[in-house]
């Protein structure tokens, strides 16, 4: 640290004739901010006995002025006021008249800059010096005190990729331990974050939690999160990978007519257990919206292989069906034109149906694919439906039924999916008691009410 | 330790050379000077750097309890299709019974020529040459006010022709009027004249004259409300909860500044040293060990120069002679918004901020002005709560309605960003910031020339507007100068009022104490010599 701050300024200053105050040395060096004074006082001593004028100093004074001056700005114009609480004659206020002795004189201290050549002058205006030290070093005169500005400018733009929260240890400015920073998605990412899927999941997960709260770093952090998330999710594929390649093959024999765009790969449809995601093949992870508040896709890759392991055939199918039943959801042209291909889907969707139907009651999953600011998907509702009975009364029926839907991106119930499979699944036991055959009728309900 | 010593000879020199001239500070410069060399905190002093620990005191905390009284509903709840009549509808009848009494009490025992006043209830029901009083909103008939009307009758305007300086006619033609539900009586009186505003809630005793107006001879108002104890809401809630009370630490000071005025041309060196100051990097140890008890800054509107959807008069002459159309034609770029944010981004590691938008702030021009936006603030909005999980940030960056109110260090403050103290100074002469400030607690009313001549929200069911219960300190913003007054209430309500002066104009950082409610005044500057020719411009561009 000895000399470098002489190299640091003699560069500064001398040879690029730039201004330079303690805060950007401070900064520059990483020195506390009153050892930067003290550096800039020691630098301007000797560069001026070896050459007297080399370098120009600001100083800042603090202290109190002389008491007719800092009368001046508060009272100064109280003379010609008319006192507006010219109270009524009969007030019963008597505080009122008396009030005006209140206002005592208030305290006023000053921090100034001052040049080194009214530097005397201006100390022999003050009552009282509390602080006086160099505040920035210049190769000359400079004619407008605000061009030191550019100094903290530069901090801002060249000396801030350090830690907000930590730089009081460095510099020395005020510690405040209750201040707290979030970690917006906005915090830069290095680009390399989402290309590193070798690390176990596992790891991470356990690891991040604790350096996230106390160490809120700006850079490494959410790249950490973001390391996270890839890894796990790059697991959570390669468990259901086998089975989607087997998948692929039959589904590519229904998908022919498809639009290229949306062909979906086999990689993003969920698993069983896994809350509503947007399902569009080009999400990347640094666009997902929930980078840093939800945490529930990190505990899932367990979950999700146990299940996987157990029930592979199940996922298997419900996975075909699944992609059939979004080949079906199409934009509504092209529904028209494939209106050939549900007939053909539907004696396998009702076939796969109902081999799943007695093993497990599988739920087709809400799909939701995000497309040109818009989401597309299907959505459980319920519907109210009112029968005759045999008897001839009105009977209300509530009856869960599949909607297809397409609404503008943000969509509000983001958050409800989450319980959903639970509820779900809940619903269908409930469902397989009342009758398989109206379980299944989704595609059909869709095209009735269409 | 002993080349300490030698290093410290400089202190000494300096302060002694100081000390010759007045005898005052001969005595106190050795004082001071001791005191900084056991603080060690001579600055001007060079190798060896052997010192500096980081072992200063970590900044005091704020007790900081926000309300949220001035909140509008948020989407389809926030209706501006009311009538404007609710709110004056509203004010007379929440304070006519506070005036009331106050003006029964005073005139109890008042007799003229034998007669006793007598109350009138209605304003119409005042029977010529009788004594009576009555109480009423007081509406001023000006010529140069801007009347709604007028606006109306003429074409519609693309950007709204900035306010006057003073609605006052020159030719004294003003008239004031006192209303109530039934109808309007002119009323007139030596003591009345440039002293009161319309919207302020008054009783008036007189007498009706043969040409039918009201001739005042005295007047009374609600004066300031009950006053909350200090910490009263925190021990409310924990008798509550039925928890002991907290012990607490000796409260800090808050920092108010105001007017910033940042735009995107200017850079202001003062600016700097106000971050540096607040952030305790600039001065020596015993400065800055005086910062480290500043426990919030609270900033008081027009932290922007120009970002109002309304112009100043000054900003509408510059569009029209550059032929330009629109307000965001003059400010379209970032830069402001950029500072700002890179101002508080490195302030608020170390200090929290309340930040209350003022009339050149981009916060909609209706009073209550509703908090800045955060998606403004790219770096800073980190230390702020985000707005769709809490409304509010107790620690960091708490964006605010103009007014606001709420408790810190136990006591109930209110501030605003100064416009309804700009606007009811137009309808008054010679009267200080200061002065209609204290007017408007007595008043019971923040913005009583709302919704007159201040943009309002139509209030329905309830004026938050109306002051409920006294503060403690009640600050308004971008005054032309500091001011600080405590006033003291008829049951001893004693309120320190601060106008706060731009700091843009006046470099002025004014500390309130939070113990003894006492205000001080940082001024942050340059020599003489450059204050100087900076003043002169400011003096200018001030009477322009």
């Amino acid at each position: 640290m000895d000399d470098n701050y002489k190299e640091y300024l003699a560069i500064r200053v001398l040879s690029d004739q730039r201004p330079v105050t303690y805060r950007l040395l401070s900064r520059a060096l990483k020195v506390n901010v009153n050892t930067a004074k003290r550096m800039l006082y020691e630098f301007h001593k000797k560069q001026n006995a070896k050459k007297p004028g080399s370098v120009h100093a600001t100083y800042l004074l603090t202290g109190t002025r002389r008491s007719e001056d800092a009368t001046n700005g508060s009272n100064g114009k109280d003379g010609d006021d008319i006192d507006m609480r010219l109270s009524p004659p009969m007030s019963s206020m008597p505080e009122q008249d008396d009030e005006e002795p209140e206002e005592k004189p208030i305290p006023e201290s000053v921090i100034i800059l001052v040049e080194e050549e009214d530097l005397e002058e201006e100390k022999a205006d003050f009552e009282d010096i509390t602080s006086i030290h160099v505040y920035s070093l210049e190769p000359g005169p400079i004619v407008n005190l605000d061009m030191l500005s550019i100094c903290n400018e530069e901090i801002v733009t060249e000396h801030s990729k350090d830690d907000p929260l930590k730089r009081w240890k460095t510099y020395g400015s005020i510690h405040n331990p209750y201040m707290k920073r979030r970690i917006t998605k906005y915090t830069p990412i290095p680009p390399k974050a989402a290309a590193k899927p070798t690390a176990p999941a596992k790891k991470d997960e356990a690891k991040d939690p604790a350096p996230q709260k106390n160490a809120p770093e700006s850079a490494p952090q959410p790249a950490a999160t973001a390391a996270a998330k890839t890894t796990s999710k790059t697991t959570k594929t390669k468990a259901t990978a086998k089975k989607d390649k087997s998948v692929g093959d039959i589904f590519t024999s229904f998908a022919k007519s498809k639009p290229k765009a949306k062909a979906p790969e086999p990689k993003p449809a969920p698993p069983e257990d896994e809350p509503m995601q947007g399902m569009s093949e080009d999400e990347g992870d640094d666009d997902d919206n929930d980078d840093d508040q939800d945490p529930g896709p990190q505990v899932k890759p367990d979950a999700a292989k146990a299940a996987a392991t157990k029930k592979a055939r199940e996922d298997r199918e419900e996975e075909l069906r699944k992609m059939m039943e979004e080949d079906i959801e199409m934009p509504d042209a092209t529904e028209r034109e494939e209106s050939p291909e549900p007939t053909f889907d539907a004696p396998v969707e009702k076939s796969a149906g109902v081999g799943v139907g007695v093993a497990k009651p599988a739920e087709p999953e809400p799909a939701v694919t995000v497309q040109a600011g818009r989401r597309r998907g299907r959505r459980r509702v319920t519907k109210k439906k009112k029968v005759k009975d045999a008897d001839g009364y009105l009977v209300t029926k509530e009856e869960t039924v599949w909607e297809s839907f397409s609404e503008a991106e943000p969509e509000p119930k983001k958050a409800k999916p989450t319980p959903k499979p639970a509820a779900g699944g809940g619903a269908a036991k409930g469902k397989k008691g009342a009758g398989v055959a109206k379980g299944q009728g989704s595609i059909a309900s869709f095209f009735k009410k269409a | 330790m002993s080349t300490r010593l030698i290093e410290l000879e400089p202190t000494f020199t300096h302060n002694r050379l100081s000390a010759l001239r007045p005898p005052l500070s001969a005595l106190r410069s050795p004082l001071s000077a001791l005191q900084m060399g056991l603080k060690d905190s001579n600055m001007l002093r060079g190798e060896p750097f052997d010192d500096d620990p980081a072992d200063e005191a970590p900044r005091i905390a704020s007790n900081y309890r926000p309300l949220h009284t001035f909140d509008l509903p948020y989407g389809a709840d926030r209706q501006y299709a009311h009538q404007f009549a609710d709110v004056y509808f509203l004010r007379l009848v929440q304070l006519k019974n506070a005036v009331k009494q106050k003006a029964a009490q005073a005139w109890d025992n008042f007799e003229l020529r034998g007669k006793k006043p007598k109350f009138v209830d209605r304003v119409l029901d005042v029977r010529q040459g009788e004594l009576c009083w009555m109480v009423g909103t007081v509406y001023m008939d000006m010529a140069s006010k801007p009347n709604v009307l007028d606006d109306l009758s003429h074409e519609h305007w693309i950007a709204a022709a900035p306010a006057p300086d003073s609605y006052i006619d020159p030719d004294g033609k003003d008239k004031m009027m006192f209303e109530d539900e039934s109808g309007r009586l002119r009323v007139t009186g030596e003591m009345l004249s440039a002293h009161y505003v319309t919207g302020c809630i008054l009783a008036a005793l007189g007498t009706e004259q043969a040409d039918g107006v009201f001739q005042v001879i005295a007047t009374q108002y609600a004066d300031l409300p009950r006053q909350p104890q200090r910490w009263e809401r925190e021990d409310v809630a924990h008798t509550k909860a039925k928890q002991p009370k907290p012990k607490r630490e000796k409260a800090g000071k808050i920092a108010l500044i105001s007017g910033l005025d940042i735009s995107d041309t200017s850079t202001d060196v003062r600016l700097d040293l106000l971050l540096e100051y607040l952030t305790g990097e600039a001065a020596g140890p015993t400065e800055q060990s005086k910062a480290a008890t500043i426990s919030r800054l609270l900033i008081a509107g027009n932290s922007f120069e120009r970002a109002s959807p309304i112009l100043s008069r000054k900003d509408f002459d510059v569009m029209r002679s550059q032929k330009k159309q629109y307000a965001w034609e003059l400010s379209d770029n970032l830069v402001p918004t950029q500072r700002l944010d890179s101002f508080l981004s490195q302030l608020l590691p170390t200090l929290p901020v309340t930040l209350i938008p003022g009339d050149t702030d981009p916060a909609g021009v209706a009073l209550p002005q509703q908090p800045l936006h955060p998606v403004m603030f790219e770096q800073s909005r980190a230390f702020a709560n985000p707005p769709l999980e809490t409304n509010e940030t107790l620690h960091g960056l708490d964006f605010v309605t103009n007014p606001w109110e709420g408790d810190i260090d136990g006591f109930r403050v209110l501030g605003t960003g100064g416009q309804t103290v700009k606007d009811l100074l137009r309808y008054v002469d010679g009267v200080d910031p200061i002065d209609a400030m204290e007017m408007m607690l007595r008043w019971r009313c923040i913005a009583p020339t709302a919704p007159d001549t201040l943009w309002c929200y139509p209030f329905q069911d309830d004026d938050p507007l109306l002051l409920r219960e006294s503060p403690h300190v009640y600050f308004a913003g971008n005054a032309k100068a500091f001011q600080a007054r405590t006033v003291v209430g008829p049951a001893g309500q004693r309120v320190l009022l601060v106008a706060v002066p731009r700091f843009s104009v006046s470099g002025d950082i004014v500390l309130v104490d939070m113990e003894s409610l006492e205000a001080e005044v940082v001024h942050v500057g340059m020599g003489r010599r450059r204050e100087m020719g900076k003043n002169g411009e400011g003096e200018g561009e001030m009477v322009g």
